[in-house]
């Protein structure tokens, strides 16, 4: 009789196990540390940005020279993922010392004690950010975060060769204007439709124009929240959300802009088909650098991936005007302070800086433009010396805007929405039927 | 009358044949392509039919997968922990069963019917009370959550197991005895060597399962420290929607190392599922 | 114990010795030392979490507030939420196109199989193949193969249809990837049903002239009626909680809810962005039930009806 499983192959395998448990060993962890203030800590910043991770990078080496003791590593998780990971980890003890946050999002880590005051340790750097960020993250008098990103307002990137070969030059975007329904006075339209371009060649303003088979797109029209409909929202005179944090986005005004951008892809389709677009935030932009957008309308959060990635000469143009004029939503984007660190004093450390120093390396790497106003000039000479004019963006910011929405559970009503938007973008459910259909689903769990 | 069989069955072999090989295609054919498309370039996926072989073959998408996307760190956590569950619930198995098939002790049928009946529970039904249990002892997002569900046996092995330990004769085991071999060493000696055909198709049924297990690791961890196989391919999928090469290189290495297990192990993988249930 | 068990080790008679009392102290001692682990195990990891998920069915936990006792106010919320009646209508609706589909396509691959061709051992391997595989890489596999743009389906067949976009589509497009993976697993099973099947009950037919069409139903049929059941049942408890590829090709339940099935909304509820883990804990429970109840069904079956040893 044979013994393949000898006792001693059982210890073996026993041995194995507990080499293999004892080492614990993950390639990609790094060795954790001791807290006591004299050991070495390492402090994580978890963000989604990856333009924003490698501007991050470069200034935590340089923090790490000033600090011998603290190292600072970064997580990136995808925005897809961003804000249902941050929850189960920060409900697990999982989260970084640091993490990037929304206004949207930021509610319930307050009210849950998840996330530490930016307080007295911070009074010397406060005059040196945003007050709109500021207002933006105070709740019951105490901030909850150091102000970071600035989104200033949306803009229109535009393709430059695909401009041209619809004869269409760069002034004609300079005051584009739309109205619901396509109606009177409406330019952009017109000029979406000469830009697209079906397989054969032929344009949509063209007799036998196959919208089923694109090969340029003139507009990224799509459920994109900060990029698009609120915007159109706001130019129409309509609220997403009212000052009461009740959503109100199927008012008449709202319904209007909804309508106005779903013609545009599924009607006209001068945008690709919402279902390129609804689960995928970055499609628009992957196709725009692909040279199959013409007109690309976007933050400033895009303009380093499209000055990296775009192979064809481009520019920036004001954002199209409604009824209401140009409107923009603004958004300002802080970094948040985990309460149940570990190393509390090392993560503060790194807070203060970002708050002040720091903020000037995401500038300085043309990454996006700091809350810190101090360092907001590197952002301008970075892109200066490029070329490029980034300006348009703050204008925007300055006329009329839209507060980002906002809530105790906005994810939950952000979920309750979505899928009535896939469907509406999809052309599939009428615009009124599914708004009041959305709203009361998003009023219901925003407050559950 | 063999001649007039063989001209009645020509037919209908040439058709069972024919329905055979489509299927047989139908079931290849995304296997095939898929890690086709791994070794296309980007450009020559969008410039060139689907069915085009890759030309020039390139390995540059499962290269960036490892360099750029660190898809090593998931292949080594997946299997350390399909290597430790693997040692843990067969060994726990193993003496579980051994327990309820050639002991005698009170409360066997009692234990007995709970383990059976824990097979009724789903694992979509415990992810939540489990996620909730390890986040309270700060276990979340460590090694010894994802083997410790499974590390100390598994209902199923002990089910199938006692079922075979059954088979072998109590003559066996009652002379070992009387030849002064203690519990352990009969377990040991005797009962794991008879059974050596059981437990090699459950060696390959927890590598299996546990090399593809996604929905656990999915909820216990996060980030990249113990991010496994399937984990980081779906996650991959996710932030690179359109880099279908880079996927495919991704899934091919989801599957890989099963196809390898199961193209050295097949006539005994087919041979056991029906007699198993292979779960 | 009153009755002897059969297959121990040791006869009763042993027990009436003097010092067997100890003996059988000691068998016990080993025995509860032996089941350790996995007493442990089965304790914490299966039973626990069944009385955790009742008990969060009761509580309001949205991870970042304190848990709050609400009574059975979930249970109220999910038996009247239309989102969760779509997504057992959605379950049931994938069960039944997945079973029916798989189990005939299973027994005719088995047929053709039992026909003792040259090579059916190469085609049994590569039926079985998808079956290895992760679900979630087939997941993933099957979801660039239903692209729009560039993927192989609409290549193949010159349209650009958006397969997993369509409500009407997309739960049949799921639904094949899982019969696709697991008809050569369920052909294996009806093949060990052939295979047992005596010779001579299928000669004796034969010569007295039964046609093979006869042979099939009147024969080959009714005694495969165990391991169709068996196929039957355990395929229905596994696409109940199906998942991976399900996620993979669909995430979020697919459009307007049409892949939502119960494990995916399941998730969704708690960890997918709504963060409701008491009801999705509820939805859990409901589930269980469900699954319990077909098992308890099957038992029923198995016990009356048929005497089918899989051991």
């Amino acid at each position: 009789m044979s013994h393949p499983l000898s006792r001693r192959t059982a210890l073996l395998g026993a041995a194995a196990t507990a080499a293999l448990t004892a080492a614990g060993c993950s390639p990609a962890q790094q060795s954790s540390s001791a807290s006591s203030s004299s050991a070495p800590v390492t402090v994580t910043v978890r963000l989604w940005d990856d333009q924003v991770q490698k501007a991050y990078d470069a200034g935590f080496a340089e923090f790490s020279k000033a600090n011998p003791n603290i190292t600072v590593k970064t997580t990136l998780v995808p925005w897809a993922d961003y804000f249902t990971k941050l929850r189960t980890d920060a409900a697990a003890g999982n989260a970084d010392d640091i993490f990037l946050i929304n206004g949207s999002y930021i509610q319930p880590y307050v009210t849950g004690n998840l996330i530490s005051e930016i307080g007295s340790d911070f009074a010397d750097l406060r005059g040196g950010w945003s007050q709109a960020a500021i207002d933006q993250y105070t709740f019951s008098g105490k901030l909850y975060g150091v102000p970071q990103l600035t989104d200033g307002g949306i803009a229109l990137y535009y393709n430059k060769d695909l401009l041209a070969a619809a004869g269409v030059t760069p002034a004609d975007l300079a005051s584009l204007t739309w109205a619901p329904g396509a109606g009177a006075g409406d330019t952009l339209l017109p000029l979406l439709k000469k830009l697209t371009k079906d397989a054969n060649g032929k344009r949509a303003d063209e007799a036998g124009f196959d919208g089923s088979k694109p090969a340029v797109w003139g507009y990224n029209a799509s459920q994109d929240l900060q990029a698009i409909y609120y915007n159109f929202i706001g130019s129409n005179g309509g609220q997403f959300q009212d000052s009461t944090g009740k959503f109100v986005f199927a008012s008449d005004q709202s319904a209007a802009a909804f309508q106005y951008i779903v013609d545009l892809i599924n009607t006209h389709k001068v945008a690709p088909a919402a279902s390129n677009t609804n689960a995928n935030g970055d499609f628009a932009r992957d196709q725009f650098l692909q040279g199959k957008i013409a007109i690309f309308q976007s933050g400033v959060y895009n303009l380093k991936n499209v000055a990296d990635g775009a192979k064809f000469a481009w520019g920036i143009a004001p954002l199209p005007a409604g009824p209401a004029g140009p409107v923009s939503v603004v958004n300002t984007i802080v970094i948040a302070g985990n309460a149940k660190s570990k190393n509390p004093d090392a993560a503060k450390k790194v807070l203060r800086w970002l708050g002040s120093d720091g903020a000037a390396y995401i500038g300085k790497a043309g990454a996006a433009l700091p809350a810190v106003t101090a360092q907001q000039q590197s952002f301008t000479d970075f892109w200066k010396a490029k070329n490029v004019d980034p300006t348009q963006f703050a204008k925007q910011g300055e006329l009329k805007t839209l507060p980002a929405p906002s809530g105790a559970n906005y994810g939950a009503a952000f979920s309750a929405w979505k899928p009535i938007f896939d469907e509406i973008f999809l052309g599939r459910t009428p615009v009124a039927d599914g708004l009041a259909k959305a709203q009361e689903a998003a009023n219901k769990a925003i407050n559950s | 009358m063999t001649s007039r069989r063989a001209g009645r069955r020509r037919a209908p072999d040439f058709l069972a044949y024919g329905i055979l090989l489509v299927g047989a295609v139908l079931t290849l054919a995304p296997f095939v392509l898929s890690v086709m498309t791994a070794l296309k370039t980007p450009l020559q996926l969008a410039s060139e039919p689907v069915l085009a072989p890759p030309d020039p073959v390139t390995l540059s998408n499962m290269q960036r997968l490892f360099t750029e996307y660190g898809f090593v760190s998931p292949v080594v956590v997946t299997a350390e922990v399909v290597v430790v569950v693997l040692v843990g619930q067969l060994a726990f198995s193993v003496m579980a069963a051994f327990a309820f098939a050639k002991l005698h002790f009170p409360g066997r049928e009692a234990l007995f019917w709970l383990y059976l009946a824990t097979l009724m529970v789903p694992q979509v039904v415990t992810v939540i009370p489990l996620y909730t249990m390890f986040s309270a002892v700060g276990l979340r997002n460590t090694f010894w959550s994802l083997v410790l569900p499974f590390v100390l046996g598994s209902p199923y092995a002990i089910f199938l197991l006692r079922e075979y330990f059954r088979g072998i004769p109590d003559d066996i085991i009652a002379a070992a005895r009387i030849d002064g071999a203690g519990t352990w060493r009969i377990l040991v000696q005797i009962v794991v060597p008879l059974s050596r055909p059981i437990l090699a198709t459950l060696t390959i049924i927890t590598v299996v399962s546990h090399w593809n297990s996604f929905l656990w690791p999915l909820i216990i961890t996060t980030g990249r420290d113990w991010q496994v196989v399937t984990v980081a391919t779906a996650a991959l999928q996710t932030q690179y929607n359109a880099n279908w090469t880079l996927v495919m290189a991704a899934t091919t290495l989801a599957i890989a190392p099963l196809l390898v297990i199961f193209a050295l192990f097949s006539r005994r993988i087919v041979g056991s599922i029906a007699l198993t249930g292979f779960k | 114990m009153t009755t002897p068990v059969p297959g121990t080790v040791r006869p009763r008679t042993v027990a009436d010795r003097p010092g067997a009392r100890r003996r059988r102290r000691v068998e016990a001692a080993w025995a509860y030392g032996l089941l350790g682990p996995s007493l442990i195990g089965i304790s914490l990891f299966l039973v626990l979490p069944i009385l955790v998920v009742l008990w969060l069915s009761l509580n309001h936990w949205d991870l970042l507030s304190p848990m709050r006792f609400i009574g059975l106010a979930n249970w109220i919320d999910i038996l009247t939420d239309p989102t969760f009646g779509n997504s057992l209508a959605v379950t049931v609706v994938f069960v039944l196109m997945v079973i029916p589909v798989q189990t005939v396509l299973g027994l005719v691959i088995a047929l053709l199989l039992s026909r003792g061709l040259r090579g059916s051992w190469f085609f049994r391997i590569v039926y079985v193949v998808p079956w290895v595989c992760a679900p979630l890489a087939l997941g993933v596999v099957w979801k660039w193969i239903y692209a729009p743009f560039g993927g192989a389906l609409n290549a193949l067949l010159g349209t650009s249809t958006e397969w997993l976009t369509t409500p009407a589509l997309a739960l049949p497009a799921v639904a094949a990837v899982s019969i696709w993976s697991q008809v050569g697993y369920v052909a294996l099973f009806f093949l060990a049903g052939l295979a047992a099947i005596p010779s001579q009950v299928l000669e004796a037919a034969a010569i007295d002239g039964a046609s093979p069409w006869q042979i099939f139903w009147s024969i080959k049929l009714p005694l495969l009626l165990p391991t169709t059941f068996f196929v039957l049942v355990t395929g229905v408890i596994s696409s109940f909680q199906a998942f991976d590829h399900i996620w993979a090709l669909t995430p979020g339940g697919g459009p307007d809810h049409a892949t939502d099935v119960i494990a995916s909304r399941i998730y969704l509820e708690a960890f997918g962005g709504a963060f409701h883990l008491g009801r999705a804990s509820a939805m859990a429970v409901v589930l269980f039930v469900l699954l319990v109840v077909v098992t308890v069904i099957q038992q029923r079956w198995f016990a009356k009806r048929v005497t089918y040893d899989l051991s």
